[in-house]
């Protein structure tokens, strides 16, 4: 096989550089020494991928990444948790390795300020970072306004679960304490939002531990939606295992939520109103905090950017990816956040050589489990067409409906093993 | 010492990607993707055409799945980085077309062009192969070692090492990968190819295809 030797490498080099392809790299910057300066806000599903991937491709560039938590906690998977399938700490990790082995600098400090004219940070106990280019990756923010009487004090009793940790705890422990013959309602946010098909998951997770521990409860989604992800192969998954445990209620009909009375532990909808055992209320969403702070989001309250390099199209030098941008038709997930960390990093690496950033490519699966032996899955696989992010013709689309069991099986499997190794490539 | 010269070459490779092939490889198209090592035999254009997708760019948007460079952190997700180009070519252009059966794959290789799909393969060839840490029980691999010295060895030399275009290496998969493609095979039985192995796999018991997973397993 072909291996790369160094000998080669430096032929290689050597012969762009003698052709005078590299003529806008100046000397110094072919040798060792300081390229730049990148700082990374956020270490969840975007911001690791886009630190380690710049230092990957280029170890004299200076990558910090800015984290306001020593430890990271996955919402992918977490809904096992809920289940009782897994514990927290199976999804739980931390920034040793990247720091370690990858040579990035993390600190653990949350990010109050983004000045982009001086291109400076500033973190809550007032230190200041400065930066040649910034990745922002903030994840989600919550728009509990549009739910009346919610709020973040209102949900360390009524939890939305959206970002995993304590909420996921807090879920988990109301779960075990309902009584057999309760209801578990989640209220399902509308487009877009983070994981399309997460809260369908979540439904089914949630029935998987009443079917075993509680088999007179149901749960029922209350959609603010007409429609959702992989509905048919979802609809054919509760039917199979949880008939008549799990119920489906679209906007339409009733699933819309407009208030919550945590007094009463009620949910108020346009027609009806829900009194159940354990609330679950995933409010409307929008880019996190510090992506508004900074006057990176438009009117949508999501970022826009170029979607060739996810540099913003309001400030020069900083570039938002993940659920916090808009990203042409790719969904808001960890693996469309993964893609476009390394987009984004192949990006700054080549702008801080002096170079045109290259033509991208993006993929995006989303692994859902729905009984411990029934996983399903969609994927696409993306290009730029025009300025936009636009999925390949032809090519991801959905688990077939009419796979066989042991095919399901097998996609479970996959479901997990995806996990083991998105997360690594995120954390070692 | 050899492995540390292969971790430095793969880094260096990723590094020369990003430089060599969108700032000095042929724009031709129909490049075949062998340019990222001999760019001192191309033709050099100053920017990347419009359209062109580096080879580091294409195979990175593997890794959420396969690992970092394809090496796969388990448990049935199959280790890719290392494998031999040709053989790689051939799965992946067998996934696009639907001649090879997959999950996922054929949703996925169909969003690739066969140059690209080259592309990738060169890239990830060109990866060091890091074998499963896993620790494996030792009378199954005893069993397993048996079965391969009178029967798979002829194809999978060196306790499955030695890859040929078309076969790929076995020592150091993941155990569920191994078993999971095995027991595919063992039900198409005849029809699993090439046919030789297929009808000596479809002969083995549940406890013998588990015991050749970790016994190739167990060859680091
Ligand atoms: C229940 C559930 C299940 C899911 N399942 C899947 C799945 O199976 N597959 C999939 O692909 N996706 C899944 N997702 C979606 C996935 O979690 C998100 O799309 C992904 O996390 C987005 O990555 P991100 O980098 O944008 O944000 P995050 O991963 O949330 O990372 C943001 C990070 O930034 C930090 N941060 C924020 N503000 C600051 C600040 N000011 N200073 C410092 N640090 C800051 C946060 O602490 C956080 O660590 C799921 C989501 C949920 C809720
Ligand atoms: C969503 C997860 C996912 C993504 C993304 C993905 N793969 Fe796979 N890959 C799999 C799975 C699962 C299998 C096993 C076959 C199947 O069921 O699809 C596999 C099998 C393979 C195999 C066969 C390995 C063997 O030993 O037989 C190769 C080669 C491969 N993938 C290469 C790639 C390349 C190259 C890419 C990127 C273009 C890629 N994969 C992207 C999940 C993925
Ligand atoms: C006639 C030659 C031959 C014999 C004998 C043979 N194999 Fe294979 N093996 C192959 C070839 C060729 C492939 C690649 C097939 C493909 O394209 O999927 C393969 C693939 C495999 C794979 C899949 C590896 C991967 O990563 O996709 C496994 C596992 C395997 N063989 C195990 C065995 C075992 C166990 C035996 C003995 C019982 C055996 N083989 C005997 C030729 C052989």
């Amino acid at each position: 096989m072909t291996q790369f030797t160094r000998r080669n490498f430096v032929k290689a080099a050597g012969a762009c550089a003698a052709l005078g392809t590299l003529a806008s790299v100046s000397p110094q910057v072919i040798g060792k020494g300081h390229k730049g300066r990148v700082i990374v806000i956020g270490g969840g599903y975007g911001g690791t991928i886009a630190a380690k991937y710049i230092k990957m491709a280029d170890p004299d560039i200076d990558v910090t990444l800015i984290e306001q938590n020593p430890k990271y906690v996955s919402c992918p998977l977490s809904n096992e948790v809920l289940s009782g399938e897994r514990n927290i700490e199976s999804i739980t990790f931390d920034y040793a390795k990247l720091s370690g082995n990858r040579g990035i600098n993390v600190v653990t400090d949350r990010v109050m300020e983004i000045d982009a004219a001086k291109h400076t940070v500033k973190g809550a106990g007032g230190t200041s970072y400065a930066y040649d280019k910034l990745v922002v990756s903030p994840g989600v923010d919550f728009r509990y306004e549009q739910i009346e009487g919610y709020s973040e004090a209102v949900a360390q009793k009524i939890p939305h679960a959206w970002k995993a940790g304590p909420q996921t705890a807090l879920l988990r422990k109301q779960l075990m304490a309902m009584k057999d013959g309760g209801v578990c309602y989640i209220a399902a946010p509308p487009n877009p939002f983070r994981c399309p098909p997460g809260p369908y998951e979540r439904a089914a997770q949630i029935a998987m531990y009443l079917k075993h521990h509680k088999p007179k409860s149901k749960v029922i989604i209350l959609d603010a939606k007409d429609k959702f992800s992989k509905q048919g192969l979802f609809m054919q998954g509760y039917k199979k295992f949880y008939d008549g445990m799990v119920e489906w209620v679209p906007g339409a009909e009733g699933g819309i939520i407009e208030a919550v009375d945590p007094a009463t532990n009620t949910l108020i909808g346009e027609v009806d109103e829900y009194q159940g055992g354990v609330l679950n209320v995933i409010p409307a969403q929008k880019a996190g905090k510090i992506a508004q702070l900074a006057g990176l989001a438009d009117d949508s309250g999501w970022c826009p950017v170029n979607q060739k390099t996810f540099e913003s199209s309001i400030h020069k030098d900083i570039f938002v990816i993940g659920d916090a941008c808009i990203a042409g038709k790719m969904p808001k997930s960890g693996y469309a956040a993964n893609s476009q960390g390394k987009v984004c990093a192949a990006a700054i690496v080549a702008l801080l050589n002096g170079q045109e950033p290259g033509e991208p490519s993006y993929v995006n699966t989303c692994y859902s489990i729905i009984a411990e032996k029934w996983g399903i899955s969609v994927a696409a696989v993306y290009q730029l067409v025009d300025g936009q992010i636009v999925g390949v013709k032809g090519a991801g689309g959905l688990s077939p409906m009419d796979a066989k069991p042991a095919t399901r099986a097998i996609e479970a499997q996959y479901a997990r093993s995806w996990f083991k190794n998105i997360t690594s490539d995120m954390f070692t | 010492m050899k492995k540390i010269i292969q971790q430095l070459s793969a880094i260096s490779a990723g590094l020369l990607m990003v430089w060599v092939v969108s700032g000095c490889a042929s724009q031709s198209s129909a490049q075949p993707p062998a340019a990222a090592a001999k760019p001192a035999e191309t033709k050099v254009a100053a920017k990347p055409k419009q359209g062109v997708r580096s080879p580091s760019m294409l195979a990175n948007t593997c890794a959420g799945c396969h690992g970092t460079n394809g090496a796969s952190a388990g448990d049935i997700m199959p280790i890719i980085g290392g494998m031999e180009q040709e053989y790689l070519v051939e799965v992946l252009l067998e996934y696009k077309s639907g001649e090879r059966d997959s999950t996922i794959m054929g949703r996925i290789a169909k969003g690739y062009s066969e140059n690209e799909l080259k592309a990738i393969a060169s890239f990830i060839a060109d990866q060091p192969w890091v074998s499963s840490p896993i620790k494996t029980d030792k009378k199954l691999v005893a069993m397993g070692k048996k079965i391969h010295d009178k029967q798979c060895k002829t194809c999978h030399e060196d306790g499955g090492r030695v890859q040929e275009d078309d076969t790929p290496r076995l020592a150091g998969q993941w155990p569920d990968f191994t078993l999971q493609y095995l027991h595919d095979c063992h039900a198409k039985g005849r029809r699993c190819s090439p046919r030789k192995m297929g009808m000596r796999v479809m002969k083995l018991s549940d406890q013998e295809l588990k015991a050749m997973a970790h016994y190739y397993a167990s060859e680091k």
